[in-house]
């Protein structure tokens, strides 16, 4: 049903009818099998998180804390959010990065309590190029670097065009990451190769203006990831898992029809095969589209203009053209206005936006390497169309965000229902507030209470679990001792194969001994 | 104030803000240049009267006089114009005080008011009755008082005084009243003073010939000679300019009932008979240029004229002897000029004394009747109108279908020839109501007046040949280059063969008589050349109202001009039509001639 005039858009509700909840729950939970690495569920929480990390890229407790969530909510695999493999490469402040050794035990906390729930992680190894949202004090009187002098035309951050030795700096950068990852304990990394950062900035037509050996056709675009690919397995091996996410078009004409459209989907195809290397490539793709962030299509739903207003104005200081941006959100009209273009260039699916770009992906790369795993992303939050896809072979698993943040225990769920009660409605609130405020679900509608107060409260109760338990706390444990693990949040029911909770609890009373790590 | 340098993005964005600013200061300096440099400015007269008097019609913005200027000339040439003013050239002010006088406008120009002529320079005339000092003003009337050759001998000398220098502009500026502020008199000291000693310089060295020329006298213009200079800088130095042609001055026309001039020969000489070419001529004699003509102001003195009365005769009518007079006025006038009442609505309006008889009435009107032409007796009385394809349409009557307009002859658009702002009526209105406040019946019928408008051989007029000889063919060549490019690009103007008849419709008020002014008084003209003045006084606005037309002898009140007949271009030869009447038939025609 579509509900366009209260902003909610297309979902697919009623379950496939050629297949009962009991074969969907037993295609989602299958393992699935990596090269090198073997995940239990078809489920990975996508790359996501909020500021909660220390300034200077530590990680902090609260990151934990948010891992954990998903973890404990049943998620296969957890891909990290965007883990910069430097400070110029920030897109956002207190968020940890792997850019130092010294971050490397951080992450093997994060990694120890993810495992505890059979859970694998991935690093997401990230640069924002000339995406940087929040690039921070240490970034403030630098442009950032990319592909391109041209700046960024959504914000308008200035950037400029990497040198060589700059590119080869950054290639170096990606292969200690991963080094540090595997040294952490994750179980693998991701190369984040789409949504407009700086692999994108290189892959894309759209973006990519270079007249040197990194810029022209395909081949030469792919040049700079695809010493990345070489560069990690180099430093890691060829076991240690690595995948690359990807847009399966860059739509990059999206705001400004006279942008270059950027690669097309034939493109993303050679490249995919390309990373492929002779089978000392990469081991999976995600698939995901769109050369910016946010865009239409990534994350895709609704476009909440109050929340944008209230919450872009630390933009002001980081493009040229977001004091522009913000009077067009601040305005009613313009902000309408804005909203509709947003929603059109969208389209009417939402759940599976990206199939058929993860359907072509998996017949490309299959044809050359069976063993190549798709996984796919785009709104996924029901059985049966998670399962479906899986079914259709369009790709092997789906990585979710904000249907996690809305409903933690998702896997919970989706082992003996096709979806949430309280669904993740697509609002993109979550998106827009992480900007200034810690990420969670922002969409009171879906808060029990009688009255706006009443769920407001239960949503700031909500968002706010991500910070419990505190780091330190009075007691026995003294200072520094962590305390026990908060109460599953988003009401989960234990899945059949979900890890029995006392036993976790257990685990985390043993390790609340000592100071964290 | 913080010394750390911007961020990157602070410095774009306080880059582009300079530009924005840059380009906001652009746009804001090209309005304020619009406003002052291009834009100008006039006043806005809602009464057509006034509008014609004092409204612009773009004459000041290329030969204009910055307004301080025209004020301070006065107080340092106060010798030269005798203490007057300007009235020393006949200029008449509305008022006492105003501070131009009638025939002047302003228009901001530049950021400077500047004054120059407009239509009524030339066509305000004024009259006094014997032994009143009260001037009354005819707007639309010849301007009988202007000495418009006196005017521009003392601009020219005035631009080949070495005494008008800055100090002394500035000075009478200062006796004037002047109280400019700082910016206005570093303007004039540096930019008017030497723009305008190079203008009357140049002004001064393209009509040099006028000092070769007799003196116009009060009421009396040579239109084309300085029009050849300034507008077309035909050479007029002695080889260039022939003797005959040099003393071409004639009397201004009256410019009410335009509607049924359309189509005539107008012009002394006829050279062209579309009322708003001519307008637009005249306009340029004024002062504008092609460039500078401000046509919906010309356009709107055009609709004002076309149907403004002929002023109503101030004196009496002996009703008896104008009724004898309109019979001879129809036997030996109307065929050229037209005709006003008929006896009997002579009688009618102008009764006579109780005393005069039914018998005596009936008597005249039985001559009268009489002494009609057949060919100009009212249709209806079995007397069919000849139709002439180009009068066709002017007639009264009967307009032929499909003859609308006479074509131009040259074949091209005839818009030229159309009012600017309305199209021509097919035919013109007769007006309905006899004298009133508003006016004077007037037949304009070409059908039934067929010389009217038409012009007369020389040979045939006989009268003075400087105005005819002034205008040549390679000056009408000239003229019709003139707005080249534009709809109403001249091209009706053209070379005649003498003079051209006109309607008489308030002749008392176009003393004095001959397209030169040669004559002062109707009852004078009715004499032979030999018997008519020789040597006469210009100047007076007093009427003289036994022989109409303005006094002419030397005890005449106001400042009087000898006007010499013998003089070249001032002949009163010619036009004898009349002159074997005997004089009480002569009486009686100008006794009729009042009432028109």
């Amino acid at each position: 049903m579509t509900s366009w005039c209260l902003g909610v858009p297309d979902i697919v509700m009623s379950p496939d009818a050629d297949h009962p909840h009991e074969s969907n729950a037993a295609v989602i939970f299958d393992p699935l099998p990596f090269r090198g690495l073997t995940v239990r569920n078809r489920l990975f929480r996508s790359n996501i998180s909020g500021m909660f990390d220390e300034y200077d890229g530590h990680g902090g407790p609260t990151r934990l804390n948010w891992e954990e969530k998903f973890a404990r909510g049943g998620v296969g695999g957890i891909i990290t959010s965007f883990t910069p493999v430097s400070v110029r490469g920030r897109i956002l402040t207190r968020y940890a990065m792997i850019d130092d050794d010294d971050k490397i035990p951080f992450w093997r906390a994060v990694s120890e309590r993810v495992h505890r729930y059979d859970c694998k992680i991935l690093m997401q190894l990230s640069h924002s190029g000339r995406q940087q949202d929040l690039g921070g004090v240490e970034n403030l009187h630098r442009k950032a670097q990319s592909s391109t002098s041209k700046r960024d035309y959504f914000h308008g951050i200035l950037c400029e065009a990497m040198t060589g030795p700059e590119v080869r700096a950054v290639v170096q950068q990606f292969a200690q990451g991963a080094r540090r990852a595997r040294e952490a304990g994750l179980d693998g990394v991701e190369l984040h190769g789409a949504n407009g950062y700086l692999i994108t900035q290189f892959l894309s037509s759209g973006i990519n203006d270079r007249e040197d050996e990194y810029g022209g056709g395909w081949e030469a675009r792919a040049r700079f990831v695809l010493e990345i690919v070489r560069a990690i397995r180099a430093e890691v091996g060829p076991d240690f898992h690595l995948q690359m996410k990807i847009n399966g078009e860059d739509h990059n004409d999206w705001l400004y029809p006279w942008q270059g459209r950027g690669n097309s989907l034939d493109e993303t195809l050679k490249i995919c095969r390309l990373l492929l290397d002779d089978g000392r490539g990469v081991d999976a793709f995600h698939v995901s589209s769109g050369a910016t962030f946010p865009h239409p299509r990534n994350p895709p739903g609704d476009l909440p203009m109050r929340e944008l207003a209230r919450w872009y104005d630390g933009m002001l200081s980081q493009g040229t053209r977001a004091g522009f941006n913000h009077a067009v959100f601040s305005n009613r009209l313009t902000a309408a206005a804005f909203r509709a273009y947003w929603r059109w260039r969208r389209g009417n699916v939402i759940e599976g936006i990206n199939l058929p770009y993860a359907r072509a992906v998996t017949e490309a790369v299959r044809a050359v390497d069976p063993t190549v795993r798709v996984i796919c992303t785009g709104g996924f939050q029901h059985a049966d169309a998670i399962a479906g896809a899986i079914r259709a072979g369009d790709c092997d698993a789906v990585s979710i965000a904000r249907p996690l943040i809305a409903n933690n225990d998702l896997p919970q769920i989706l082992a003996h229902a096709n979806g949430p009660e309280r669904e993740c409605t697509y609002c993109n609130k979550c998106l827009v507030n992480d900007l200034e405020n810690p990420l969670g679900c922002y969409e009171v509608s879906r808060y029990p209470g009688a009255s706006f107060e009443d769920r407001h409260a239960a949503m700031i109760a909500e968002v706010m679990s991500v910070f419990r338990p505190p780091a330190f706390r009075d007691g026995p444990g003294g200072f520094g001792a962590p305390v026990a693990a908060a109460p599953p949040a988003g009401g989960g029911r234990a899945a059949p194969d979900m890890p029995d909770e006392a036993d976790v609890s257990k685990e985390q009373a043993v390790a609340s001994d000592g100071v964290r790590p | 104030m913080s010394r750390d340098p911007l961020t990157p993005v602070e410095a774009a964005i306080r880059r582009r803000r300079r530009c924005v600013w840059l380009v906001l200061a652009l746009l804001l300096g090209g309005l304020i240049y619009w406003l002052v440099a291009v834009n100008q400015y006039v006043i806005a007269h809602e009464a057509e009267e006034e509008h014609f008097l004092h409204g612009s019609i773009g004459a000041e913005t290329a030969n204009g006089l910055p307004v301080w200027a025209f004020r301070a000339l006065p107080v340092i040439y106060a010798d030269r114009m005798g203490g007057e003013g300007w009235r020393h050239f006949g200029l008449i002010y509305e008022q006492e005080d105003d501070p131009l006088p009638i025939g002047f406008s302003s228009r901001v120009v530049t950021g400077v008011e500047r004054v120059w002529f407009n239509c009524s320079l030339c066509h305000v005339g004024t009259y006094r009755l014997p032994g009143q000092a009260e001037q009354q003003r005819i707007p639309g009337a010849p301007s009988n008082n202007l000495r418009l050759h006196e005017l521009i001998a003392f601009l020219i000398r005035v631009g080949r005084d070495p005494g008008f220098t800055p100090d002394r502009l500035m000075e009478g500026i200062a006796g004037a009243g002047g109280d400019l502020s700082w910016p206005e008199r570093l303007v004039y000291r540096h930019i008017v003073h030497p723009r305008l000693r190079d203008a009357l310089a140049w002004v001064g060295e393209r009509l040099d010939f006028i000092h070769r020329q007799q003196d116009w006298g009060p009421g009396r213009v040579d239109t084309f000679n300085p029009y050849k200079a300034i507008q077309f800088n035909f050479p007029m130095d002695e080889a260039h300019l022939a003797a005959a042609a040099l003393d071409g001055a004639s009397d201004y026309p009256a410019i009410w009932q335009q509607r049924p001039r359309e189509g005539m020969n107008l012009h002394w000489d006829g050279n062209n008979d579309s009322v708003a070419e001519r307008n637009l001529s005249a306009a340029l004699g004024a002062g504008v240029t092609p460039v500078t003509v401000d046509r919906p102001a010309i356009a709107r003195i055009e609709r004002w004229m076309r149907d403004l009365p002929a002023p109503r005769w101030p004196g009496p009518v002996e009703g008896l002897r104008a009724a004898e007079g309109a019979g001879l006025y129809a036997a030996h006038c109307a065929s050229c000029h037209g005709m006003g009442r008929d006896a009997r609505a002579v009688l009618r309006d102008f009764p006579p004394p109780a005393g005069v008889t039914a018998a005596e009435k009936a008597r005249v009107l039985a001559a009268a009747e009489a002494a009609w032409p057949s060919s100009c007796r009212p249709q209806g009385e079995g007397n069919p109108i000849p139709v002439f394809p180009e009068e066709a349409a002017y007639r009264t009557d009967a307009p032929v279908e499909g003859a609308a307009r006479p074509s131009a002859p040259t074949g091209l658009a005839d818009q030229a020839t159309a009012p600017m702002d309305e199209p021509a009526p097919a035919t013109y209105s007769r007006p309905a109501s006899l004298p009133g406040a508003e006016g004077v019946a007037y037949d304009y019928d070409r059908g039934r007046y067929p010389c009217l408008g038409e012009v007369v051989a020389l040979s045939a007029i006989g009268t003075d040949p400087g105005r005819w000889a002034s205008y040549t063919r390679e000056f009408a060549a000239a003229q019709n280059l003139l707005y080249a490019g534009k709809p109403w690009r001249f091209h009706r103007f053209r070379k005649t063969q003498g003079y051209a008849s006109q309607p008489l419709d308030g002749i008392w008020a176009r003393s004095p008589y001959l397209h030169n002014g040669s004559v002062p008084t109707l009852r004078d003209l009715m004499e032979p050349p030999a018997l008519r003045p020789r040597l006469w006084q210009r100047g007076s606005d007093e009427l003289d109202l036994a022989r109409v037309g303005y006094r002419s002898d030397a005890a005449a009140p106001g400042r009087l001009f000898p006007y010499d007949t013998t003089r070249p271009g001032n002949s009163n030869a010619g036009h004898e039509y009349g002159t074997r009447l005997t004089p009480a038939q002569k009486d009686a025609l100008v006794e009729y001639m009042k009432t028109l």
